[in-house]
């Protein structure tokens, strides 16, 4: 039998919607994951949509998303003696993840240098909207604030509209994930040398890469980017690098790449289904056969550049708009890729659920939920020797019982 | 100086663009030795993407080394080129793997054969190899050999159909949002975990992320909800299932905010007391007592009107005053910051030191992204940063393969080295 590569580790979690995701990696990696819920459970367990609109907190499927092969746990954390068995749970743990406001454990006995005095061992993993320190760490916190203060809002949208938010909680998937590795990395630390630590994960912090390129623009050239639609870097319109509407959705061309076939491919495309209009003719194939990688680094560089030529950008752009109309989604997609053109469907959940690649590739798992079976969205990774496996998320307090009886006898062990 | 978790640890990071090469950043800033095989016959493109460092005259900086994109995701690692379209190039990058724990790369398997990159072939050159690949699509199926890159994984994984107002179309969410954290940061999870197998069993392994299978795993309940209810669910702007108000507002523009003059405060009220809170902090106690919005349901059920309240509340305030008036109450609001913000005028960023400064030969002093994980007993900084192309092909060679100067001399006029 595979021994998965987190076997033996056990951690106790005290998290909601930020430290979830962190705690579901670790778990599906092998790892016994210990939920710690207060009476009643958390946020996500009061989150819709819940599974068949059955609002209880066993049924909320973001819970189910970030919390799947965990155990769960209901202890009080506001009564002295839920305190009490909390900390002796989490003194069985080789790892604790929390993501309480600052302080808020440490009041309440189970802060990291309360537990590791007694077990130096103990990596101890917060993740907060701010980090433990600073003048904002106190700030109150929520996705939304998270993309806001991190710097990926302002990036998207278009003008005439607020800022957008990422969908999926991205602020909080972002410090999961950044807590995952920080919590590996101090825990092959610990098992090299015996010694534990603090891993401090600010959510602003973690969508700071994210910024893509605007960080370093305005370092290197005093430039804010700022939201631009569907035009992402590009300060004019190109032909060939944006989402197109197709006959029943949408699609996403982005031909300019530095990698797939070039524009004139994509001119093809439509020559063989007879909607090429006037792009053979003088002055479309020339600018055709020079809409590539050189040309959006110039742009990008001098907007100025695109002048001249921007009405017939503009009169490509529509000739491609009348075609990509006459296909679906996925036809340009398996056409387009087909043809080696960097194409994208617009995937909708419906076209990620049967997305052939991911079936054929066997990617979704299930579980039962009562007497039903779920299918429910596989690993991020697959790992040859050690497996990763998704397991049923726990119902609300499902191992209280369990995990309080072990705690009894190992009293009356020592 | 500290010892670091991954000391000790040698990466060969056959990866290019965002995905791979942030991924091996981290192996790196955490203590391994990163060796990034490149050719300038197959240019990772963000060399010579934008944006550049400047000349004090206002002229943009050129050549390979000067792109503040490449640049940020490789801090610290050692630069060789290798030309893999020849034989001897393929022999030396064996000679490398030989002496590496990880094998890293985001290139597809259409490419990664071709240069005979399979990990049959690496796992006889190294049985304790652990090789991570992260193309796109996977390393088989129908697709497998689909182009991708951010800009196209955007739309295919969902996220753009799930992010924006619904009068817009599914234009994305003006990045390459995945290639940054999502998949960088699942694969230095899956390699760390596979590490600590290794440390267990002595067995090395192969990692597989496809990156849109990594992403859709992020994906909400999208999916999930879908495979579960039935429900095509699509995008719903800045709202929330679970608070209201729940978006960005428009504050008072900051002429000051370079070429990004509108401002906007985010908030979310979560609770009833978050939004009594707010009502009392704006100077509105009659708002906090109207039936519409007392509570949550009630709140949901009046949004669009709940939102131009709040709306005129902010508008002509400064959006730094409105959060900080905010969040002296509890209530979780933040300014829609830029990158001007972020690096300038956030004085928790200054505070925490975020953000590295590094001397670079070529553009000067710059920044870049930290370590995000701060781990107190040992704490990770960029020890270099990045390296020019080809920067240490010659040490490389040297130390850590073995060749001696005559032969590097043949492989250089051979074209092998570059």
């Amino acid at each position: 039998m595979a021994v998965p590569a987190l076997e033996g580790i056990r951690v106790i979690e005290f998290t909601d919607e930020l430290g979830s995701y962190c705690g579901r990696l670790l778990a599906d990696l092998g790892a016994e994951v210990i939920k710690v819920e207060p009476p009643g459970g958390g946020l996500e367990r009061h989150t819709p949509p819940y599974f068949h609109g059955d609002r209880t907190p066993d049924n909320a499927i973001g819970f189910w998303v970030h919390n799947t092969s965990k155990k769960s746990v209901v202890l009080d954390l506001e009564d002295a003696a839920g305190r009490t068995l909390a900390r002796q749970l989490a003194l069985t743990a080789d790892i604790v993840i929390e993501d309480c406001p600052v302080g808020w454990l440490a009041a309440r006995g189970l802060g990291y240098e309360e537990l590791r005095a007694e077990k130096p061992s103990l990596v101890y993993t917060s993740v907060t909207g701010f980090g433990q320190a600073g003048p904002h760490a106190g700030y109150a916190y929520s996705d939304i604030v998270g993309q806001a203060m991190g710097g990926v809002m302002t990036l998207a949208g278009d003008p005439a509209d607020p800022p957008n938010i990422i969908y999926g909680n991205q602020a909080n998937v972002s410090a999961s994930v950044d807590a995952a590795q920080g919590t590996l990395l101090a825990l092959l630390h610990a098992e090299k040398t015996g010694a534990g630590q603090h891993v401090d994960v600010s959510a602003q912090e973690s969508l700071s890469m994210s910024q893509e390129t605007a960080m370093q623009t305005w370092d290197l050239q005093k430039r804010n980017r700022v939201r631009s639609g569907g035009r992402g870097m590009i300060p004019v319109p190109l032909p060939g690098a944006g989402t197109y509407p197709t006959a029943d959705g949408y699609a996403v061309l982005f031909v300019i790449a530095p990698a797939g076939a070039d524009f004139p491919t994509l001119v093809d495309w439509l020559r063989d289904k007879g909607m090429a209009e006037d792009l053979d003719d003088e002055p479309y194939a020339s600018i055709c056969a020079d809409l590539n990688m050189a040309m959006l680094t110039r742009v990008v560089g001098d907007p100025a550049s695109a002048g001249p030529f921007l009405g017939h950008l503009s009169h490509i752009h529509d000739v491609l708009v009348r075609f990509m109309r006459t296909l679906t989604a996925r036809e340009a997609y398996e056409e387009g890729q087909r043809r080696r053109l960097l194409v994208g469907i617009v995937s909708k959940p419906r076209d990620l659920a049967e997305n052939a690649q991911l079936r054929a590739r066997d990617w979704f798992t299930h579980f039962d939920v009562g007497a039903e079976r779920v299918e429910f969205p596989g690993p991020p990774y697959r790992l040859s020797e050690s497996p990763v496996t998704i397991g049923r998320p726990p119902r609300l307090g499902e191992h209280t019982g369990e995990l309080l009886a072990s705690l009894r006898r190992r009293e009356v062990a020592s | 100086m500290t010892a670091l978790p991954l000391d000790g640890i040698r990466v060969a990071d056959f990866s290019w663009f965002g995905a791979g090469p942030i991924a091996g950043q981290t192996l790196c800033t955490f203590g391994a030795e990163v060796i990034r095989i490149e050719s300038e016959a197959k240019l990772d493109s963000l060399r010579v993407a934008h944006p550049f460092a400047m000349n004090p005259d206002g002229t943009f900086k050129s050549g390979y080394n000067v792109s503040g994109y490449f640049n940020n995701f490789n801090a610290g690692k050692l630069s060789m080129q290798l030309n893999l379209n020849t034989e001897k190039g393929q022999q030396l990058a064996y000679r490398l793997i030989e002496k590496s724990d990880i094998f890293l790369t985001n290139f597809t398997p259409r490419a990664l054969e071709k240069w005979n990159l399979r990990y049959d072939d690496l796992l006889r050159a190294n049985p304790s190899i652990i090789a991570a690949y992260a193309p796109m699509q996977g390393l088989e199926g129908p697709h497998r050999d689909f182009l991708g890159f951010g800009a196209v994984l955007t739309p295919v994984t969902g996220i753009s159909e799930m992010s924006g107002f619904p009068n817009q179309p599914p234009f994305g969410v003006g990045t390459n949002y995945p290639d940054y954290v999502i998949n960088p940061g699942h694969t230095v999870i899956a390699i760390l975990a596979a590490l600590r197998y290794r440390n267990r069993t002595g067995k090395g392994q192969l990692i597989e992320l496809a990156q849109v299978e990594s992403v859709v795993n992020t994906l909400g309940t999208a999916v999930a909800g879908y495979l579960a209810n039935g429900d095509n669910a699509t995008r719903n702007g800045n709202r929330s299932p679970i608070a209201a108000p729940h978006g960005a507002f428009r504050c008072a523009d900051d002429p000051e905010s370079s070429g990004s003059t509108d401002r906007w405060i985010a908030i979310a009220c979560q609770t009833d007391a978050h939004w009594q809170a707010m009502c009392h902090a704006i100077g509105d106690p009659v708002a906090a007592t109207d039936a519409r919005y007392a509570a949550f349901e009630a709140r949901k059920a009046n949004e669009d009107s709940l939102d131009a309240l709040v709306a005129a509340w902010v508008a002509g305030r400064r959006a730094e005053d409105v959060m900080a008036l905010l969040q002296s109450r509890g209530v979780p609001a933040g300014v829609v910051q830029n990158a001007q913000d972020i690096l300038d005028r956030d004085p928790h960023m200054r505070a925490r030191g975020y953000y590295e400064y590094l001397d670079h030969q070529e553009t000067g002093r710059a920044a870049y992204d930290g370590p995000v994980a701060r781990l107190s007993a040992t704490p990770a900084h960029h020890r270099a940063p990045a390296p020019l192309l080809g920067e240490h092909t010659m040490d490389v060679c040297e130390r850590i393969i073995g060749l001696t100067a005559d032969e590097i001399a043949d492989l250089l006029a051979e074209g092998v080295l570059l």
